[in-house]
């Protein structure tokens, strides 16, 4: 394959240390080496004038599955919005919060991503999402299944057989070529299936458990394996006014457990949902600061941000409760999901507005966390794609975060209520280059365990992921980062040239990433006596066409997670 | 002022057994006030899924000049039911279809006129914000409706349709004015926020979720909508109207549409 060289960039590579120095970077056979076997026959990019990153990681953006494809049906309005006809080497593209399969491979790369994770995958539709995953150009990606509000892991926490328990999560990773355990409202959503929700110490119906004690449960499960990723939780109440208290408690709920790597043992996500004080969204405001305290005094958190982005986007989660609220305060079109004994999800349209005081304090969260949290190896920037907002969206994000000068002037435009139910204003910090690199690819990278997989980072032996943007690492002007964020001025994606000056060259296809914990045989095998019996009693399909099969992960890059010693 | 014909050529748009639509939306008095002859004819069109140049499809002939679009007359001639969008999105001068025109006519439209001589498919002043368009003939479904999923529909402009009109016309219209000299067929003004329509011939349920805006239907009323209230008897012109008040079934503090019957 040939050779690579990018020189006179900028380089940024926080898990490397590398911070702005022009330095020159090898690339043979889609990885990054030291140097070149042919220095002349290289193919040679000058960065001059450029800043050059590791490809970007998105922890969390919801790209994939049933669940999206039931947004983009609900939404044929959002279909006419982004509509790019065939061109080059790119296929149609519809959507701006829903958008279809090729344009979020084309898009992503396009700002320079070359990693996404799906984070919400049902396990019974996992087919559904790998069939997209791997209908998504270009980036590499993973998806995480849905294992809290699963009969079997109820029955387990019941029963307080963790053994059984960890046993089980591992198959189920195995069974749907998952990466790890997402939570999402745990035991509200199989409260939901009784038109309930559940509060993190409330039972849940017809199961004598709580919501903390399935986290907890699922946390010891989790670390029993050398998992790259910890539990991803979305936590209960999610969108709640005053909901900050179940948040804080939520992260005690694991506290003291220890990780089975270097790693925090709870990744709380779109944790801008959850920073919410008061009583009623009359007395709604932001307690962003006791969240960014929080998860300053504490290793074992980390966060994504669930930033707000202005204007019109689809809500879409398996926490049916909660799309079923939105739904009523917007009077909007709404469609919900059960999925049996595993999980449901629900859709509603959503408008932020900037004239709506509470949607402007909203707003204010994401960058307030980004900013009040002062390591930001604890931070991945998000919006939740698409509940906060679409990810294309990020470089608007990235443009405030840098400017506390912007952040002023659309304060200046949003509804007042921000001076006095946020302090985003008394905040002075602004993120600089090498921070950005941090919250948009590193510490995404480290979080999710894939800095050890060549993700993230441009040291040798990793993935040659890189993107190029045209900017000077010197650049100070809001509206400048933001163009340069959005269109890169190359994105690098395994050694591949795909983007070049803001178009895209070239479609390779992505790799699916998966993790197989590696439980013991005796144990396996007895947790597959009360699978089998699930299975026969409730599915509506039968065991042997449960497990997603090879077909399905054409490109596969499998992640071994042994037990912990 | 400056006229562009463009007559359809027979059997252009046949491919095989079908006979596929061709897109007009760039053939607009906007678009092409100041293109030459030459560059008119060399125009690019999707016919279905591919682009071909005007030429190929119709036949043209331009006369005259044009300083904007204000002074140019576009008109359309042969079969032209399969021919669609025309006046997409225009904002000023004239279109002007001799037969009846395929789906989208008029739609997104800013300005100017149109005047179908003939009738019009599904679609027509789809989401229309201005100008005139005059449908001598029928008008199909949705008339001066939002494409799917959309919550504005029709906010502006004047509608006058000589013949019936299909299915949901001004469904989330905003307003604007709707004539239909004939019947309307079910649920006209469907989730109507605003404007005014005027069915001069019978009507299917009309005024359904309506929160606003007005419609007069001066023949019967098939199917009231149960959730309309009655209000009082006023005069129009000399007529008396029974005027009702709804649709309460999107809740009472919502109800504020008008539904005036001939009585």
């Amino acid at each position: 394959m040939a050779e690579l060289l990018i020189k006179n960039g900028v380089v940024f590579d926080p898990i490397n240390g590398v911070k702005g120095e022009k330095m020159d970077i090898c690339i043979r056979d889609g990885k990054i080496v030291e140097s070149l076997h042919d220095e002349h026959g290289a193919r040679v990019i000058d960065a001059s004038g450029c800043v050059v990153m590791p490809g970007g990681v998105d922890a969390h953006a919801h790209i994939a599955g049933g669940k999206v494809n039931a947004g983009r049906l609900l939404r044929p309005e959002d279909g006419r919005r982004g509509l790019e006809p065939k061109r080059g080497v790119c296929k149609p593209c519809t959507g701006y919060s829903v958008p279809n399969t090729w344009a979020t491979g084309y898009r992503y790369a396009k700002m320079g991503y070359t990693f996404v994770m799906e984070p919400a995958m049902p396990p019974l539709t996992a087919r559904h999402t790998h069939e997209e995953l791997v209908d998504t150009p270009i980036i590499d990606k993973a998806a995480l299944p849905l294992i809290d509000n699963n009969w079997m892991t109820l029955q387990y926490v019941r029963d307080e057989n963790y053994e059984m328990l960890s046993a089980y999560v591992a198959w189920m990773i195995r069974a749907t070529r998952g990466y790890g355990i997402k939570i999402v409202n745990p035991g509200g959503t199989e409260a939901w299936g009784f038109a309930k929700n559940c509060g993190l110490d409330d039972p849940v119906p017809h199961w004598d458990v709580t919501p903390a004690d399935i986290i907890r449960a699922l946390a010891h499960a989790n670390e029993r394996y050398e998992m790259p990723h910890s539990i991803h939780v979305h936590g209960n109440m999610l969108g709640h006014p005053g909901n900050y208290e179940t948040t804080l408690r939520t992260f005690d709920v694991v506290k003291g457990i220890s990780a089975s790597m270097q790693r925090q043992t709870m990744h709380t996500t779109h944790i801008q949902f959850f920073c919410y004080g008061g009583t009623s969204w009359k007395d709604f405001e932001s307690k962003a600061d006791e969240i960014a305290k929080y998860v300053n005094e504490n290793e074992h958190i980390t966060i994504d941000l669930g930033s707000i982005i202005l204007g019109d986007t689809t809500t879409m989660t398996a926490d049916g409760p909660m799309e079923y609220t939105l739904y009523r305060l917007t009077g909007r079109k709404w469609t919900n999901h059960d999925v049996e004994l595993e999980t449901g999800a629900g859709i509603v349209p959503f408008l932020y507005s900037s004239r709506n005081p509470v949607h402007s304090v909203q707003w204010t969260i994401g960058l307030e966390l980004a900013l009040l949290i002062k390591n930001p190896w604890k931070v991945v920037l998000s919006t939740d794609h698409p509940n906060a907002g679409p990810f294309i969206g990020y470089p608007i994000l990235i443009s405030m975060l840098m400017s506390k000068k912007r952040r002023d002037e659309v304060m200046k435009e949003v509804h007042p209520a921000v001076f006095d139910r946020s302090s985003l204003a008394s905040i002075d910090r602004e993120l600089d280059f090498h921070e950005i690199a941090i919250i948009t690819r590193a510490s995404a990278a480290k979080i999710l365990g894939l800095h050890n997989h060549g993700k993230g980072h441009l040291g040798v032996g990793a993935d040659a992921d890189v993107a190029i943007y045209g900017i000077s690492h010197e650049e100070s002007d809001a509206g400048a980062v933001q163009r340069a964020f959005l269109n890169a001025k190359y994105t690098i994606k395994c050694g591949e040239i795909v983007v070049k000056d803001g178009e895209i060259v070239a479609t390779p296809e992505g790799r699916t990433f998966y993790v197989e914990p590696e439980c013991e045989e005796s144990l396996m095998n007895e947790v597959m006596k009360d699978i089998e019996r699930l299975f026969k009693e409730y599915y509506t399909v039968s065991l042997s066409n449960y497990p997603v099969q090879d077909v399905y992960t054409p490109h596969p890059y499998v992640i071994k997670a042994p037990m912990s010693g | 002022m400056r006229q562009i014909v463009f007559k359809l050529r027979d059997g252009a748009l046949r491919s095989g057994a079908a006979e596929v639509p061709v897109d007009v939306s760039p053939l607009t008095p906007d678009k092409l006030f100041g293109e030459g002859e030459d560059e008119i004819k060399s125009t690019k069109v999707w016919w279905g899924n591919r682009q071909e140049n005007v030429e190929r499809i119709f036949e043209v002939s331009v006369s005259g000049d044009a300083s904007g679009a204000e002074e140019v007359k576009v008109v359309f001639e042969g079969e032209l039911r399969k021919v669609k969008r025309i006046g997409y999105e225009m904002s000023a001068g004239e279109i002007v279809a001799e037969g009846s025109v395929g789906m989208h006519c008029g739609a997104r439209m800013r300005g100017g006129r149109i005047t179908v001589n003939g009738s019009a498919d599904c679609w027509a002043g789809c989401e229309m914000h201005g100008g005139t368009l005059i449908i001598e003939g029928d008008a199909g479904d949705n008339l001066c409706a939002c494409y799917r999923g959309e919550t504005t529909g029709m906010t502006g402009g004047t509608v006058v349709v000589k013949g019936n009109a299909g299915e949901c016309i001004a469904q989330y219209m905003a307003g604007g004015e709707i004539t239909v000299r004939g019947n309307a067929d079910m649920l006209a003004g469907l989730d109507m926020k605003g404007g005014k329509i005027v069915i001069e011939g019978d009507a299917v349920m009309p005024g359904a979720n309506m929160s606003g805006g007005e419609i007069i239907v001066k023949g019967k009323v098939i199917d009231m909508m149960p959730s309309f209230k009655y209000e009082e008897t006023v005069t129009i012109d000399g007529e008396e109207y029974k005027k009702y008040r709804g649709d309460f079934a999107i809740g009472e503090k919502k109800a504020k549409g008008t539904l005036l019957i001939r009585s």
